[in-house]
């Protein structure tokens, strides 16, 4: 069989503690889980990694994601990074392999171990420099411990480091996220991926939130945070590849551009998604039931919706459009058989009229106003069962 | 049977006051229909009257019962529609009738929807059975109600029945008071055949069914009959009566209460109030009373997805099929495309027809403001009607306009006396009369613009009265008014379906309002969105939907795509009843905001 490209994502389901705005699958305080989870996370790749290296080659990329993979101790990541070598890197370097860190969870040794078994990219959470602010959001860390980590990232040898920023958060001004993008521009980080904060239910803020106890700021502030930002950003050499992900040419993350372009990943561990011969996949959220499963030789996950072909265009189309480069016609037209003006071509000559995208004839493309009301665009991607 | 064995009535009462339950007694205890085979509401027994609690189609059966004086009797139950909208078919049901149970809640007293039907009823010569119904309640009062009917009404109340329906109390005095109190119907057999059409229904295998009450003469299969005011004549190929399904019977006497059918393809022939009468040897007069439909009340109806525009003509072909009240015509709207006109008895008649069509048609519609009939007189001496306020002649060709009014009938409380009299000058009513019903409750009647009655003069009487308030209104005359017409511009483009005719003094206020209210109505869009409310060229009010902030997916990876999908799955459905006018997404409710404005 031909290698084809795709890539390995492994969950770490835990942290120090839950932020107060994360709703993702990630735990606080489960220390005890993580021998045996890390134990479970070896036999899965074991399992499914092998046969999935077998049919498709070496994965192009791997990313170890969370909750924040850096909280385990050295010991069993060291034990979970000599499994992902084993099975999917006979030579020993991926592409691109990424871990998620934490800046207040790892020190210079951690960071080398790291460097010495093949990752090659750290993409550090470090939300914003200000330290009340970050007290305020629930990081466990501070905004030296960031600088720091980036110091020592760089020691070690690492040439591809991403910094994650978050703006709209709780009491936060204008001035203040400025000061944050200016430190963190002065690290010269190769990415950096900005985030709005976004109410999710179940979350500490979501609930402060109802109870009038968030002081958030006005949507005229938060508007003018993101104008900012992708306005300064890339005048500053980083160019916006992505909705949310700004990059120097050629750092552009090729794990996270492979969701956006329709490529094939297995996601390996507790509530981890895979995307496999079309059809997603997620793996039983509950750490137990995980395990379980893994422990009696069962396959962890569960089909999502069944995969349509409505389904698959509507993704293909706005997962694409997220990214500067936006939907390629031709892959459009090999993957489906016609061309995309079958389903959309009042759709496109509509939004282009609006100015909301661009069709060059290869390249249909958000407009920069286009990517500030994404949704509105996207939601014009979703077809109505009478289009089949 | 003979005549002085049948006994043909109709119950009169208010909303919730216990007529369909007292008519499923009615019917259960004389054996009609088992427990078994009895719905809840048998009478009523379309989803969306049961749902409102009130009886659109009359409906009507035969009950065979023996009376306590051993004979058996024929008593043939004429359910007649509840709600002011129906007043001309109320007539004629009640026209097909020598009696009529009037029932009042013996907590609530009567209302003055029960009091216009009562003075129907009496207008033609009816016999009226008081019944006081809910006895069982603990706030009855049997004594107070009854006070309430005789001083009222004046209507001896000595032999009034004392009932509870729902407890199954005094069913049997009910059915023993029809026979003793309400004359058996008189005529003769060998006259040439009056009888009366007081209601229709469509059946796909019979056609048209016709709701009789034969006056003189008789029916028999095969007979040849002719509508005396339409002009059709057909075949009688089923006759019979309703036990409630209809049983062919092969004939209907002289007195009796039944249906006819004869291949009659379009309910448009076979008009409530009309005669039916031999095609060859023709009765000298029609029965008196006739007269054709006349929708009080126009809207616009829009299917919000341009291309149901062929769905929403045949459903409402369909419709009209059966509600010969009904009528429409195409128009086309500058900012909803095409559409249809549509004319109705009243407010709840429109509301019933717009949810059946949604519910039963799978139609999204945008509905417009309803609109009354302007006379206008144009300056060149012509007159034009008008029932859609952008086919408003320009102001400089209209010499002046003439609208409907109507007689207002209100009963609250005294204590609410003034409430109802603040809202009804502020609606332009002119008082005209005020009667106590007893030491607590007035009425009070008003010379009042239909138009005022349309928007939420109902709806501010009962708040302003605490849910007390019943009204009842009829068509007095047209008058002339001020009027002007105030237009709305969104974005700077005006929108022919937000046009609204109003009285001259208020249109300033209604255009503040209105474009106000819209500004809540109106999402925010990618630009600022300016409203202005106009009369002519003179911009009266405006306002600004402001540009819609950022609005995207901060966060889209591997494990969001199918959550994220349908997050934007719900969106989209959140929009569905959105109506893209120019640049500008309007939502349905936008149309209708002039109704919502205080």
């Amino acid at each position: 069989m031909d290698a084809k490209q795709w890539g390995v994502y492994v969950h770490i389901p835990f942290c120090r503690q839950k932020c107060f705005y994360c709703d993702f699958p990630s735990f606080a305080g489960r220390e005890r889980y993580w021998e045996d989870y890390t134990g479970a996370l070896c036999r899965e790749i074991a399992v499914r990694g092998s046969y999935y290296r077998q049919q498709w080659g070496k994965p192009a990329t791997i990313y170890l994601g969370g909750g924040t993979p850096s909280i385990l101790p050295e010991k069993f990541m060291k034990q979970l990074l000599s499994e992902l070598r084993q099975i999917f890197l006979p030579d020993g370097k991926a592409e691109e392999f990424t871990v998620e860190c934490n800046p207040g969870t790892v020190d210079e040794p951690y960071l080398a171990m790291l460097r010495n078994r093949g990752v090659n990219r750290l993409s550090f959470g470090v939300q914003s420099f200000d330290d009340t602010l970050l007290k305020r959001i629930g990081r466990i860390h501070n905004g030296q411990q960031a600088v720091d980590a980036v110091a020592m990232a760089r020691r070690v040898g690492f040439a591809n480091l991403s910094l994650d920023l978050m703006y709209g958060l709780p009491g936060q001004t204008l001035e203040q996220l400025k000061e944050s993008v200016e430190q963190a521009l002065s690290l010269k980080p190769e990415h950096i991926s900005i985030y709005g904060l976004q109410l999710e239910e179940g979350t500490a803020f979501y609930r402060m939130q109802e109870l009038g106890k968030l002081n958030l700021p006005t949507d005229d502030v938060t508007e003018a945070m993101y104008d900012y930002m992708t306005e300064y950003l890339p005048s500053q050499g980083y160019e916006r590849y992505e909705i949310s992900n700004f990059a120097r040419p050629g750092f552009e993350s090729r794990h996270n551009m492979s969701y956006w372009q329709d490529v094939p990943y297995l996601g390996v561990g507790a509530a981890a998604h895979s995307y496999l011969d079309g059809q997603r996949w997620a793996a039983f959220a509950e750490l137990d039931r995980y395990m379980d499963a893994i422990k009696e030789n069962r396959i962890p996950v569960e089909p999502e919706e069944a995969a349509t072909t409505a389904i698959a265009i509507e993704e293909f189309c706005f997962l694409a459009l997220r990214t500067a480069k936006g939907i390629s016609r031709e892959k459009f037209l090999q993957k489906f058989g016609r061309e995309m003006d079958v389903w959309y071509g009042t759709v496109l000559r509509d939004l282009s009229a609006r100015k909301l995208l661009v069709d060059d004839g290869r390249y249909v493309r958000l407009t920069r106003q286009g990517m500030k009301y994404g949704n509105l665009v996207f939601e014009k991607f979703l077809l109505d069962a009478q289009d089949f | 049977m003979q005549n002085k064995n049948i006994r043909n009535f109709s119950i009169i009462a208010h909303i919730d006051h216990g007529k369909s339950t007292i008519a499923d007694r009615l019917i259960e205890y004389t054996g009609t229909l088992t427990k078994r085979e009895m719905e809840a509401q048998v009478l009523d027994n379309m989803d969306l009257e049961r749902e409102r609690g009130i009886t659109i189609k009359a409906q009507t059966v035969r009950l065979d019962y023996k009376g306590k004086d051993g004979q058996l009797y024929q008593l043939n139950l004429i359910d007649t529609p509840g709600h002011v909208d129906f007043t001309y078919e109320v007539s004629r049901s009640l026209a097909a009738c020598e009696g009529a149970l009037l029932v009042v809640d013996a907590a609530q007293g009567v209302e003055a929807q029960t009091l216009a039907n009562v003075y129907m009823a009496l207008e033609n010569d009816l016999e009226i059975v008081p019944v006081i119904n809910k006895i069982d309640l603990p706030s009855a009062d049997p004594e107070r109600v009854k006070e309430e009917i005789e001083n009222t009404i004046g209507l001896d109340t000595s032999n009034a029945v004392l009932a509870s329906a729902k407890s199954g109390i005094g069913i049997e005095e009910i059915l023993d008071s029809i026979v003793d109190y309400i004359p058996a119907p008189e005529g003769d057999e060998n006259a040439p055949l009056q009888a009366l059409i007081f209601d229709s229904f469509f059946d796909s295998y019979k056609g048209v069914i016709a709701h009789v009450r034969v006056k003189q003469g008789h029916i028999k299969k095969g007979m040849k009959l002719k509508m005396m005011a339409t002009g059709k004549t057909f075949e009688v190929t089923d006759v019979g009566c309703f036990k409630p399904q209809p049983v062919d019977v092969g004939h209907l006497d002289v007195g009796e209460v039944g249906f006819v059918a004869g291949s009659l393809k379009d309910v448009r022939d076979v008009q409530v109030g009309d005669t039916i009468t031999f095609a060859d040897n023709p009765a000298a007069e029609p029965l008196p009373g006739y007269r054709g439909v006349t929708p009080m009340v126009y809207c616009g109806l829009y299917p919000v997805d341009s291309s149901d525009y062929d769905n929403l003509k045949d459903a409402l072909e369909k419709m009209q099929i059966n509600d010969a009240a009904l009528v429409f015509e195409p128009e086309t709207s500058v900012a909803l495309g095409f559409g249809f006109r549509c004319g109705f008895l009243g407010l709840l008649h429109m509301d019933v027809i717009q949810e059946r069509l949604e519910r039963e048609y799978n139609l999204k519609l945008i509905t417009t403001a309803p609109s009354v009939i302007y006379h206008v007189f144009k300056t060149d001496g012509s007159q034009v009607d008008v029932s859609n306020p952008s086919d408003l002649p320009p102001q400089t060709e209209i010499e002046h306009i003439e609208e409907p009014y109507v007689k207002a009938t209100v009963i609250v409380p005294n204590d609410f006396v003034g409430a109802v009299m603040e809202i009804s000058q502020d609606k332009r009513g002119e008082f005209k009369t005020m009667d106590y019903l007893d030491e607590n409750r007035v009425m009070i009647t008003y010379h009042i613009p239909l138009n005022e009655i349309i928007f939420d003069y109902f709806d501010r009487l009962k708040s302003a009265t605490r849910g007390y308030a019943s009204l009842d209104y009829e068509l007095a005359d047209y008058q002339e008014s001020k009027l002007v017409k105030v237009d709305i511009l969104l974005n700077g483009d005006p929108v022919d379906a937000l046009s609204t005719i109003v009285h001259k003094d208020r249109a300033a206020g209604r255009g503040r309002q209105l474009a106000s209210k819209l500004k809540e109505i109106i999402p925010q869009q990618m630009f600022e969105i300016p409203i202005q409310a106009a009369i002519g060229s003179k911009v009266i009010a405006r306002e600004n939907v402001r540009a819609r902030r950022k609005d995207v997916l901060a966060k889209c990876y591997g494990g969001d795509i199918s959550r994220k999908r349908k997050l934007l799955e719900k969106q989209k459905e959140g929009k569905k009843r959105m109506k893209a006018v120019g640049s500008v997404e309007v939502p349905q409710e936008a149309f209708m905001a002039i109704l919502k404005i205080d």
